[in-house]
């Protein structure tokens, strides 16, 4: 008797709830280009756009901020001090690009504070270690590698939240699309009696989707995935003129004006919807004060901002908006 | 048994320790193109040569074997697909790099030529057929240790599979693509492959083998040759950490 009712008895009200919620997950607001919106634990944001578009890039400053501490020996990082999973499909990423811009960081943020170039490599060494070490990288070069990694990665983030002490918050996978041209070839076999589903495209997606839901059971953690874009089709590009240059000082789009190409979705719609926000990347040309350096413009899909912000890539490799 | 059945999982620091023992800068014998790249092709990337047809990008490759032949111990494979490998213009590489008097230049021949391994391929699938029997050879470590591949021309053996509605001919391209990415990376190999040119948009030219390929190497070079004073250009179409637009005026004599 005393479980029944002890399992219908209230165990916190609402506001309890949402109290422990927001202090356990709260919501974060990403670097820029990403911050327009708060973005919470469990939501999946995905960021397209055409090679090279600064993709990785964003990543890269994106897990920087998050395993640099929010402060460290008196010095203010703005950091959230917890462990990033990069998951690399493109096998593309350069392990000194990150370090690099780390460092560039905790040296930059160390001299806003004391003012001058004081000895900033012993502060450097300690956070430096404490940050790489918090930067979880694996690498596949298949879908089955990428699927065995998915299906072993709750024992191994079990493993390294009782070594770190605090669990993974992001997880990154540069590229979901990487593997699209050799899943798309697969032989899918309609014969054959044996119980194992014939191997597609559509069952890749769906096998990735459902493990990575599994996995966000267990640990919950804000996913970051991008993507190279398709844009258009072959006899629109051609007529695609900018003459956009008054436009792109107000900073609000016009809907769907014919100045841009469209974007076409090339992943299955299982991906597709179990996408929760989406953002895409395009290289913006027509400023000539910046030709020196590569400026590109987001534009929010999902969910639709009228809003959209310029960057450019500068010589420290940082993202700078507009 | 976990750890053995899918890829590994490294941190930060550990990555950072395998950039620098094994991921290490191979000079590519031209002065000003280490110059653009500070300091020469990097192990483990696969570094995109395109250009126009005759802007120099099979000399390039023959003085980069050359090169890294002479001044790094191991094996250069030489991948060719149209005949352009040239012993003469190799043995005419070492003659100008060493002294001429210096009497030890027909022993640096000597063990140059027998450390560059050329292999005539024709189509794609002779193509994945060498690099599976590469990767087992190194998997297992039978024999060569080898420092570099060189395909001389890479889009030559993809472009007559790509185009037609299937989607074979792009699953064989990122296929290759991937394999020559593990090989560079888990066997701490220098790749380096050429790309011809197609017509672009509005006129201009861009590298061939589309879209999808674009993704596939860490670092793509423009080549360009100035037909009047025979001197060429180099430019970097992508980098992971350098500049996209920085060029750098080179000859190869």
């Amino acid at each position: 008797m005393t479980s029944a009712i002890s399992w219908i008895k209230v165990d916190e009200t609402a506001k309890a709830a949402l109290a422990r919620i927001l202090t356990e997950r709260p919501s974060v607001v990403l670097p820029p280009p990403l911050h327009r919106l708060a973005l919470r634990v469990g939501n999946v944001v995905e960021i397209v756009g055409p090679s090279p578009s600064a993709k990785t890039l964003i990543l890269i400053q994106t897990s920087i901020n998050c395993i640099l501490p929010k402060e460290w020996k008196g010095v203010q990082y703005g950091g959230l001090e917890r462990p990033v999973l990069f998951v690399d499909l493109d096998c593309r990423f350069d392990v000194l690009s990150l370090s690099h811009a780390l460092e560039r960081r905790i040296t930059g943020a160390y001299r806003v504070r004391s003012g001058v170039k004081g000895n900033e490599n012993e502060y450097d060494k300690e956070l430096f270690v404490a940050c790489m070490s918090r930067f979880l990288y694996t690498r596949c070069y298949n879908t089955f590698e990428f699927l065995a990694t998915l299906r072993t990665l709750p024992y191994r983030l079990q493993k390294e939240k009782e070594k770190q002490g605090s669990a993974v918050y992001m997880l990154m996978i540069d590229s979901i699309g990487a593997f699209y041209w050799m899943d798309r070839a697969l032989p899918s076999s309609s014969t054959g009696s044996n119980n194992r589903k014939s191997l597609s495209l559509q069952t890749v997606a769906e096998s990735i989707v459902q493990e990575i839901q599994r996995l966000l059971l267990v640990h919950p953690m804000l996913v970051l995935a991008a993507k190279s874009a398709a844009f258009g089709d072959k006899q629109s590009t051609t007529h695609v003129i900018r003459n956009s240059g008054k436009r792109f000082d107000d900073k609000v789009l016009d809907s769907g004006g014919p100045q841009k190409p469209s974007y076409r979705d090339y992943m299955p719609s299982i991906w597709q919807s179990f996408v929760s926000h989406r953002i895409l990347l395009r290289a913006s040309d027509g400023e000539s004060k910046h030709q020196t350096h590569p400026s590109f413009m987001t534009e929010w899909l999902l969910p639709p901002l009228k809003f959209s912000d310029k960057f450019i890539v500068n010589d420290d490799g940082l993202l700078v908006t507009l | 048994m976990i750890e053995s059945q899918c890829r590994p999982q490294f941190n930060g620091l550990e990555l950072l320790e395998d950039a620098q023992l094994n991921k290490r800068i191979l000079s590519t014998g031209c002065e000003r193109i280490d110059l653009l790249l500070q300091g020469g092709l990097r192990v483990g990337h696969v570094t995109e040569l395109a250009g126009p047809s005759s802007s120099g990008k099979t000399q390039v490759c023959l003085k980069v074997a050359s090169h890294v032949a002479r001044k790094y111990s191991g094996t250069v494979m030489y991948f060719d697909s149209g005949n352009s490998f040239s012993p003469k213009r190799i043995v005419q590489f070492l003659t100008q790099e060493s002294d001429p008097a210096n009497t030890e230049v027909d022993e640096i021949v000597q063990r140059v030529m027998s450390s560059i391994v050329c292999y005539s391929i024709f189509d794609i699938f002779t193509l994945l057929d060498m690099l599976h029997q590469l990767m087992n050879n190194l998997k297992s470590e039978i024999g060569c240790n080898v420092r570099m591949l060189i395909i001389d021309s890479l889009s030559s053996l993809i472009a007559p599979v790509l185009g037609g509605g299937g989607a074979h001919g792009h699953a064989l391209m990122v296929t290759a693509g991937f394999l020559l990415k593990e090989l560079a990376h888990e066997h701490n190999l220098s790749i380096v492959v050429t790309n011809h040119m197609v017509a672009g948009e509005a006129g201009s030219s861009k590298p061939a083998l589309g879209d999808s390929w674009k993704s596939i190497p860490h670092v793509r070079l423009l080549l360009h040759r100035y037909r009047a004073t025979n001197d060429s250009c180099i430019s970097i179409l992508k980098h992971p950490y350098l500049a996209t637009g920085k060029t750098m005026e080179f000859m190869i004599t």
